[in-house]
């Protein structure tokens, strides 16, 4: 018999052992649910499977008595929105801050001190200054994700500008490019990739700061639900909202990666 | 290999959920209890750090564990997932969270209600209509919209009219700060800090309401009435409490500053707090509340409240689906009683039978 | 007619001398090799040539004027690694000279402008075989086929002086000999003059018209920059007198032993 380091899983052998440890947390708290509910039929935190199937439904499929709206789509609709736009903007100024700060040196010196200095402070910590300047609206959720993300996507997009290679820089003056035009030609197009990449790093906090300022002041999105219903332990709609984030995080994460492999090619095959 | 593999998993994941199996109510000797810093039940942690709490345990002969939870849904929250014994809450919220989550309640003590500590404030104008079309920044499906709705009834208007914001009571008040917010309905301390801010108008506070936001101790009834030491060690340490801290001396006095530091204030700052809530000092006051018929329909208010507002869960047909018990009668289904206000261990207190 | 003239030149950092009294001149259509122990400033002579380093003494002059102290179109350059850039095809590495002299502020032509800078990039694609290669990017490419390339990319913009900064050392033998027909062919074509540098002496010896030895004739072993490299060989190509290259090998192997044991 092999050595165990030595024992690899086929394909479906592979799959298996992968589902495996979903399927025993299922199992177990299946077990752990039915044990409350036989206790206490009305039990909240450990809900059966169909009640999330309840849930889902009612969130998802049916008006809300309130308001009439499809709370799960109106919710998911508010977060990706703030979520969008909040990332676009920190992307864009990420990249030109980005480029600045990593091509032309009397820029760097300008403004890399100041950049380092406000990625050291945590978003979290200002909030409360965040709320008092941009009031409790769609403008403070945006700029805490803004506030959050931009930074650090600065500086990874700087210190990835600063490694294109110098050769590469020379190579375009050899060829007549003024700085201007070695940013239009060189720098962007080789930043693109990079810039999915760092937007793809930030999209976890970006998440975490969303979700901070829904739970904070909102009238929906999916973090404002799930503290809402915290308020009555209704476990069978934070659950699935939870799961039901996930999923959306790693779909865009999915597409992201794509995307970038469609478009980029020679970013992602470097061999020679 | 793999059967082992499996095994392991398996624990792992069974471990994973032990934390969140039932704690069966059986005649035991070690209690615990939790609560929120609160103005109505600063006496709690008074009666904790000065051992008042552990003197009636003792003469019962059991154990009373009091901790301080920082957050106070997450206390509740924690009660009805069988953490604690019992926990300091509100009417409404023992309403809607243990009582609607199939954790039958029962009410040990009244301690207070809420008589203008939980308010509605204006910027800008002193008419509660104006609100009609705005934005009002609350603690959503809290004491505070309940009492919002309440106030709405008065002029005629109702939720729809405006449009509610979720807000944390964390950052209530500089949310308040804010040109975007023009109206809010919260509670002491944040309710008075918001009050003297300039150009700032109470409309509503629940002194006009007397009577329906209650602060009690929210005991598991199957615990009470397994172990009915548990609850006449908790009453007993509590209406002591009441007396030393209701006393014009200098015990009462130090009683009252301790409580004031422990919530953040000074002395002037939490008798400011206590003038607007009425503290049942007598248990004999609290047995008279218990039993009127008030409380009826108080409690039918509520109910109709959550039900409206989806708190009761989505499976209740009716506000009565959750049954209430209270000595004037039940209010709801008598089949699914949840929730019990009972004067019997107040009642004991107040005839010094403990 | 002198391209390119050196007037005592110096280049010192600190204290450290790199180069000392370089005293040339080089005229069009020449092709120069320059070799040397590692060390011995062939690198930074060409950052000279190139511009991106400045003489601390003496004048460097381009046709007659002080050579302009940035890179520039006047000088075309290919090196070892990462001479071509990743993210264009083939054909849009060699239309990129045209386009950003097409279009000062984007750099991106289009139209007719466009179809004839295709045009030509084709042409020299093809004069450098990389003819079936135009729409393939550089990481498709062999090491081989990407010196191609970058050859092609600074040969467009008809460059008055072309640097190769070891251009071939990455490569396999087999292939370092296709390429040299190649360089020698398109030199002889289009009448190039060329700055090469090589640490590898027979090639010097036999590619180009003059072999340039970079050492250090004075060596202090205490204080290895104290003094700085000179052209202590300036041969024409095809003088093969028995001796020769066996007396550069050790006087340029004596300096790198003498460098690596101190450094």
């Amino acid at each position: 018999m092999k050595k165990l380091i030595n024992r690899r899983p086929g394909k479906p052998a592979s799959w298996a052992l992968g589902l495996l440890p979903f399927l025993l947390l299922i199992v177990a708290y299946m077990l752990a649910s039915d044990a409350r509910l036989t206790e206490n039929p009305n039990d909240k935190l450990l809900p059966a499977l169909d009640s999330f199937v309840q849930a889902i439904d009612r969130m998802a499929f049916e008006p809300s008595k309130r308001s009439g709206e499809y709370l799960l789509w109106e919710d998911t609709l508010a977060s990706l929105q703030r979520l969008g736009i909040g990332v676009a903007i920190s992307a864009l100024i990420a990249v030109v801050v980005g480029i600045g700060n990593g091509t032309i040196p009397l820029i760097r010196s300008t403004f890399s001190p100041l950049v380092t200095g406000l990625s050291l402070v945590p978003p979290m910590a200002i909030l409360p200054v965040l709320f008092i300047i941009f009031g409790l609206g769609e403008l403070a959720k945006v700029m805490l994700i803004i506030i959050g993300i931009t930074p650090f996507m600065i500086r990874d997009l700087q210190q990835r500008a600063m490694e294109i290679p110098a050769e590469q820089i020379i190579k375009m003056q050899t060829l007549g490019a003024n700085t201007w035009q070695i940013i239009t030609r060189l720098v962007w197009p080789q930043l693109m990739p990079r810039l999915i990449s760092a937007v793809r790093l930030s999209l976890g906090p970006a998440w975490l700061f969303l979700i901070a300022a829904e739970a904070i002041a909102a009238t929906e999105g999916l973090g404002y639900r799930i503290f809402l219903v915290r308020r009555y332990l209704s476990m069978d709609v934070i659950l699935p909202y939870v799961v039901w984030i996930t999923l959306l995080a790693f779909a865009i994460d999915f597409l992201l990666s794509r995307y970038s492999q469609w478009r980029y090619p020679w970013f992602h095959q470097k061999s020679h | 290999m793999t059967r082992s593999v499996r095994k392991t998993a398996a624990v792992a994941a069974l471990a994973l959920f032990t934390a969140l199996t039932p704690v069966t109510a059986l005649a035991k000797d070690s209690f615990s209890i939790c609560w929120s810093i609160y103005v109505g039940w600063m006496p709690w942690d008074y009666g904790a750090q000065q051992k008042i709490v552990d003197k009636w345990a003792d003469k019962y002969d059991i154990e009373i564990d009091v901790v301080q939870i920082n957050d106070y849904v997450e206390s509740i929250n924690q009660y009805t997932a069988g953490a604690y014994d019992g926990c300091a809450m509100t009417n409404m919220d023992a309403l809607t969270i243990p009582a609607a989550g199939g954790v039958d309640s029962t009410a040990l003590i009244v301690g207070d209600f809420s008589n203008g500590n939980d308010g509605v404030v204006l910027k800008g104008t002193d008419k509660l209509a104006d609100t009609k079309g705005q934005n009002v920044n609350l603690v959503e499906l809290s004491v505070s919209h309940y009492l919002l709705a309440r106030a709405l009834d008065t002029v005629g208007l109702s939720e729809k009219d405006l449009t509610v914001v979720n807000t944390s009571d964390a950052d209530m008040v500089a949310a308040y700060t804010t040109k975007d917010v023009t109206a809010v309905a919260t509670w002491n301390p944040l309710l008075s800090e918001i009050t003297a801010m300039p150009d700032s108008h109470k409309v509503f506070d629940s002194s006009k309401i007397p009577g329906e936001i209650i602060d009690l101790m929210v005991v598991n009834t199957e615990t009470l009435k397994a172990n009915p030491a548990f609850g006449k060690a908790l009453t007993g340490a509590w209406y002591e409490i009441m007396a030393t801290m209701s006393a014009d001396d200098a015990k009462g006095k130090e009683a009252r500053t301790f409580m004031a530091k422990a919530s953040g204030t000074d002395l002037a700052g939490y008798e400011a707090q206590l003038d607007s809530t009425r503290m049942f000092y007598q248990a004999s006051e609290a047995v008279e509340f218990v039993n009127s018929a008030e409380l009826k329909d108080t409690m039918q208010k509520v109910a109709e409240f959550s039900f409206d507002h989806g708190l009761l869960g989505e499976g209740a047909p009716d506000a009565g689906f959750v049954g209430i018990e209270t000595p004037a009668g039940v209010f709801g289904s008598d089949s699914n009683i949840q929730l019990r206000f009972i004067p019997d261990y107040m009642a004991m207190a107040a005839e010094g039978k403990l | 007619m002198a391209i390119i003239e050196m007037k005592n030149l110096w280049k010192e950092y600190g204290d450290q001398v790199v180069l000392e009294r370089l005293n040339a001149t080089v005229n069009e259509g020449e092709f120069i090799t320059i070799v040397g122990a590692s060390g011995c400033g062939k690198t930074t002579f060409l950052k000279l040539l190139l511009g991106t380093e400045q003489a601390t003494r003496g004048e460097l002059l381009l046709d007659g004027h002080p050579l302009p102290a940035e890179p520039d179109e006047s000088r075309g350059i290919v090196f070892q690694r990462y001479s071509v850039l990743s993210h264009l095809t083939a054909l849009e590495n060699v239309m990129l000279g045209g386009e950003l002299h097409g279009n000062r502020w984007l750099g991106i032509t289009f139209g007719k402008q466009r179809k004839q800078l295709r045009k030509a990039a084709l042409e020299m694609l093809d004069s450098v075989g990389l003819g079936q290669a135009a729409d393939k990017y550089p990481h498709e490419l062999s090491g081989g086929m990407q010196q191609r390339l970058a050859l092609a990319q600074a040969l467009i913009k008809r460059p008055r002086i072309l640097l190769l900064d070891e251009p071939f050392g990455a490569l396999d033998p087999g292939i370092r000999a296709d390429m040299h027909k190649l360089v020698l062919s398109l030199w002889k074509e289009q009448n190039l003059t060329v700055f090469m540098i090589t640490h590898d002496i027979t090639e010097g010896f036999y590619l180009g018209t003059r072999l340039w030895v970079f050492d250090k004739p004075r060596l202090d072993a205490q204080a290895p920059g104290a003094y700085g490299a000179k052209v202590t060989y300036d041969l024409p190509v095809g003088d093969c007198e028995n001796g020769t290259l066996k007396r550069i090998n050790q006087t340029v192997g004596r300096t790198s032993r003498v460098l690596n044991d101190t450094l």
